[in-house]
This record gives C-alpha cells, sequence and structure tokens, in this order.
C-alpha cells in the first residue's frame, strides 16, 4: 500500500523583493509518511514546516520534487477529496453559525445531500461542538474556533488529516481535547499529520516524528526510538531509605553498572493543571 | 447537480451573504437610493432639457456611478478578505479549483450588483411614472400627449446595466488575482472603468485614416481588450422613447458584453491558477 503521504527532493525557492533574491524555504526533503499514524512535523518558525504542507496541499507551488497524497499527485481535486486541513489560527466569516461553516465545507469537499445533515452532526460530536453549533462564530473563543476548524477539516470522512498547529493560543484544556480528537481519528485508522512546536503535545500524540531546520529535514523516525537513550535506565523505587540506596549501588556496581543520577519523578506542569483545572471547557 | 456547478453556487452564496451585510453596499444602496428620490426636487434646475429626461439622467447617472463604485470597491474587497483573512487556505485545500473560486466569486458579487440595479431601478422607474402622470393630468387634453415612460425599457435597462457591471466584476476580479494588495486592485480597477467609459474615443481615432502604423496598433490593441462601457447607456433612450434603438443594437450590445465577461474570466482563473495562497 502506498504511503499517506510521499515527498520526493522537494524544494521551494521564493522570489523577494525587485530583484527577485532567492529564499530557499525547502531544500531537498523527502519523506515518507506512512498511512493509520500521527505523524508529527516539528520545528522553529520559519524552518519551512507549513510551506511544506502548503506544497502538499496544493496552495504553493514547488521549485523541484514530486509529490504524491494517498498514491495520488498531490495539487488535484482527487487527492484533496480525502485530505482534510485545518490552517494555522483559523478564521472563517463570523456571520455563519458553526453548523452553517460545516454544512458549508461539506458541500465544497462532496459529501453527497443525502448524506450532508447526518456527516455534519458526525464532525460536530467528534469535536464536541454540537451545543455551540448554532451559534454565530464571530462569538467564539480561540478554542472553540479550533475545534471548529476541526470538525470542517473532517466533515467529508477524509483518510488524511494535515493539522497545522492545531493547539496554537489554545489553553491546556482545550488543547487536551484536540489531543483526544487526534486520537479519535487514528482509532478510525486515519492519518494525522501535525505541525507544531509544542514538543510536549507531539510527544504525548504522535507515532512518529521529522524535525526540521532552516528548509533541511534533520531527524525522522518512530518517537520512541528517536527518543530513547538505549544506554540508560530509569527505576522508580517506593520507600528507599539511605541504607537501601547505598546497597542497590553497591550491587549494581558488582556488576559493573554505575548509578549517575538519583532524582524525584515529576509530574508535567500541563499534567498537574489539567488535574487541577477541570470542567473549564470552553463550551 | 453537478458537483463542480454545486461549488461554485455554495461560493457565490457565501460571497452575497458576506456582500450585503456589508455596511458599504448598504451605505451606497441609502445614497444612491435618496440621489434617485431627490432628483423630482431638481427639476427645477433643468437647465431646458425636457424635465423627465433630466430626472432620468440625473437619476439613472447615479445608479451608473455608484453601482461602478460598488462593483470595483466591493469586489476587490470580498476577492481579498479570502486571502488576507485565509479563509482561502481552508477552502482551496477542498476539492474546490481555483475557476470554481473566482467564479463564484463573481456571482456573488454579480448577484449583489443584481439586486442593487433592481431597487434603484425600480425607484427610478416609479419616480419618472409618478412624475409623467402629473404632468399628463395638468396638460391641456387638446394636446393628446401620450405617455413616453416604457416599462419594456425599464427593464431592458436593468438587463444591460447589471451586464455592464458583470463586466466591471470581472475586470477586477482579473486585476484582483495578479494583485498583491486591495488598494492597487482598487486602483486600477477604477482606472479601468474611467478607461471603459472613454474607449469610445480610441474607437473613433482607430476609425480615422494614420500615418504611425504603431498608433493603429496601439488602437486596435486597446479597442479590443478594453470593453466600451458607454454601449450599455441607453437610458432615457430605452426609457422614455427619446430615441429609437433596435432590438438588434440591444443583441449586439448584449453579445459584446457577454464576450468581454467571459474572456476576463477565463483570463482572471487562468492567473489565480498560478497564484500562491
Amino acid at each position: 500500500m502506498s504511503s499517506a503521504i510521499s515527498v520526493r527532493h522537494l524544494t521551494k525557492d521564493f522570489r523577494i523583493g525587485i530583484r527577485g533574491l532567492k529564499l530557499r524555504a525547502v531544500d531537498d526533503v523527502s519523506l515518507e509518511i506512512p498511512r493509520g499514524q500521527v505523524f508529527g512535523l516539528l520545528g522553529p518558525n520559519g524552518c519551512g514546516k507549513s510551506t511544506t504542507l502548503k506544497i502538499v496541499l496544493g496552495l504553493v507551488s514547488a521549485t523541484a520534487g514530486e509529490i504524491s497524497i494517498l498514491g495520488e499527485p498531490s495539487a488535484t481535486s482527487a487527492a484533496r477529496r480525502r485530505t482534510g486541513f485545518l490552517p494555522e489560527a483559523p478564521y472563517f466569516h463570523k456571520f455563519l453559525s458553526g453548523r452553517e461553516l460545516v454544512r458549508y465545507c461539506a458541500q465544497l469537499s462532496g459529501v453527497p445531500d443525502s448524506d450532508v445533515d447526518a456527516a455534519v452532526e458526525d464532525a460536530l460530536g467528534l469535536a464536541a461542538m454540537t451545543e455551540a453549533a448554532n451559534r454565530p462564530i464571530g462569538t467564539y473563543s480561540k478554542g472553540m474556533l479550533q475545534r471548529i476548524g476541526f470538525a470542517q477539516a473532517v466533515v467529508h470522512d477524509p483518510e488524511l488529516v494535515i493539522l497545522d498547529e492545531p493547539t496554537a493560543g489554545v489553553d491546556p484544556v482545550g488543547s487536551a481535547a484536540i489531543g483526544r480528537m487526534i486520537h479519535a481519528m487514528r482509532d478510525k485508522g486515519k492519518t494525522v499529520v501535525l505541525c507544531s512546536h509544542l514538543l510536549g503535545q507531539v510527544e504525548q500524540v504522535c507515532d512518529r516524528v521529522a524535525i526540521m531546520d532552516r528548509g533541511k529535514l534533520v531527524l525522522e523516525g518512530a518517537v520512541d526510538d528517536v527518543l530513547a537513550r538505549r544506554d540508560r535506565h530509569v527505576m522508580t523505587i517506593e520507600a528507599m531509605t539511605p541504607a537501601a540506596r547505598a546497597a542497590a549501588e553497591s550491587a549494581l556496581a558488582e556488576h559493573g553498572a554505575k548509578v549517575t543520577s538519583v532524582t524525584h519523578p515529576r509530574r508535567s506542569l500541563e499534567d498537574l493543571f489539567r488535574e487541577l483545572v477541570t470542567g473549564s471547557r470552553d463550551a | 447537480m453537478n458537483a463542480s456547478l454545486r461549488r461554485t453556487l455554495w461560493i457565490s452564496r457565501i460571497t452575497f451573504l458576506e456582500a450585503v451585510r456589508q455596511r458599504f453596499f448598504a451605505f451606497l444602496l441609502v445614497l444612491s437610493a435618496a440621489m434617485v428620490l431627490s432628483s423630482v426636487s431638481f427639476r427645477v434646475f433643468d437647465f431646458g432639457h425636457g424635465e423627465l429626461k433630466f430626472i432620468a439622467d440625473f437619476g439613472f447617472g447615479g445608479m451608473f456611478f455608484f453601482g461602478s463604485v460598488l462593483a470595483v470597491v466591493m469586489t476587490a474587497q470580498l476577492f481579498f478578505s479570502e486571502i488576507d483573512n485565509k479563509t482561502a487556505l481552508t477552502l482551496l485545500a477542498k476539492p474546490l479549483s481555483r475557476a470554481e473560486f473566482l467564479l463564484g466569486k463573481f456571482f456573488g458579487a454579480w448577484a449583489v450588483l443584481g439586486v442593487f440595479v433592481v431597487v434603484l431601478a425600480s425607484l427610478q422607474g416609479t419616480v419618472l411614472w409618478a412624475r409623467e402622470q402629473e404632468l399628463l393630468s395638468l396638460a391641456d387634453p387638446a394636446a393628446k400627449l401620450t405617455p413616453s415612460f416604457n416599462l419594456e425599457g425599464l427593464l431592458q435597462l436593468v438587463l444591460l446595466q447589471w451586464l455592464r457591471l458583470g463586466v466591471v466584476i470581472s475586470i477586477v476580479l482579473t486585476i484582483s488575482a495578479l494583485a498583491r494588495t486591495f488598494l492597487f486592485a482598487v486602483v486600477v480597477g477604477a482606472l479601468a472603468v474611467v478607461a471603459g467609459q472613454l474607449q469610445w474615443i480610441a474607437q473613433d481615432a482607430f476609425l480615422r485614416p494614420t500615418d504611425s502604423q504603431l498608433y493603429a496598433a496601439f488602437l486596435w490593441v486597446s479597442t479590443r481588450v478594453i470593453p466600451n462601457l458607454q454601449q450599455f447607456n441607453l437610458a432615457d433612450a430605452l426609457v422614455l422613447g427619446s430615441a429609437g434603438v433596435d432590438d438588434g443594437a440591444i443583441l449586439a450590445v448584449v453579445i459584446s458584453g457577454l464576450a468581454y465577461l467571459l474572456a476576463y474570466l477565463t483570463l482572471g482563473s487562468l492567473i489565480f491558477r498560478r497564484r500562491e495562497i
């Protein structure tokens, strides 16, 4: 089976100024994104990740290279019919209600008339936006905008969902809700490509990651593989006394092992925040 | 329904809703309506022209002018609001072609201007008819005056004005597809409307013999690239019957308008296809 996205030797140059100076935004990037996984594309601002996604979607043309989506050449209607996209900091017509927006996007995405109502309700339910669906979009909070953006991206049940900074500016509770939506998509067998510089969230939700820097791909692999340090081990011990610690270190030393650090385990600030701030969903 | 047509109509629908919510549209509509209604009170300044002709010229003049302003500014605004707010990113990532997007914008804006023309023409027609009835009732019965107001002519005028504004919208969309800023699109669009209003001068000059082949070539290109927007201005001739206009002439104007409209929309789609969003 073909990859969800296949990028081969992608290069993109932008011409800037009257003299047409060349700015290389993406430099010979090759990438295979397997189907059915959550893939994180990481990198600092201006590293070329959003440009790469725009080229994949046919919104920007490539200077060189080949791209295919689900086995079809990218930038074709056939490929886009099977793809959903949530842009960075999405903006929608404020006079539409959430339900009207999702219906509009369902019509543009080719959902048959007979299926539109059910598809709209499914997408709103997945994004936890059913209750607020009849409110004008102009009254939505940032988190709700991202969630309604997610609903419009998945209303046509795409095989591939591309999310560009889906949690930018969203509080940890809203961010966790988006994380749950991403997991729900993966559970349905969809491929999710997540473009972000929030490393903690990417680590939590992604199966594979790629890191870009200055237009180049600098690392790609499964999250566990790229993060694990095979030459180090962590043990979590309860009720350890100084004597027990000395005995353990001595026993390990007999086998040539050395304890290099002993610390108390920490939970993340995000976990603590989510634990304390409950029921503050911005619906 | 054909999927492409359905997508285009949805873009038109949202464009129409966005446009009619704009204060700019409401402001120009009210201003133009006020101008039409006030034409009755200005009749004492008719400078010796026929009174009904003065009312028609004044009211329809307002419709032509404000319709053009609306066609240029509103169309550019509707296009650039999608680009600048990045809603175009969301829409064009769907199986929606650039041509469908541009056509949707065109039909949405054209529908708004259809409402504008129909409302103002209805008001103007009512004003003309009422004043004519008033004048006829005051006239000497022995003079046997016949009414000159022509409802069929008014409908033809509505059609021609709507078509003229459609040509302007298609030109502004083509310029917008190329332009990087809203201001550039508005300024060049306004210049194109002025050039269209003055195109008959180039046409006139082209018919005169000249020694310069370069000048002749310039005139030939100008008269074909720029539509003659004056040919749509048949207000008093159609509505008051001040001059004979045969059906063949109207048909020729309609065909010419449609040809320019199609040509500019095709050109705009080709330019927009290459644009990076």
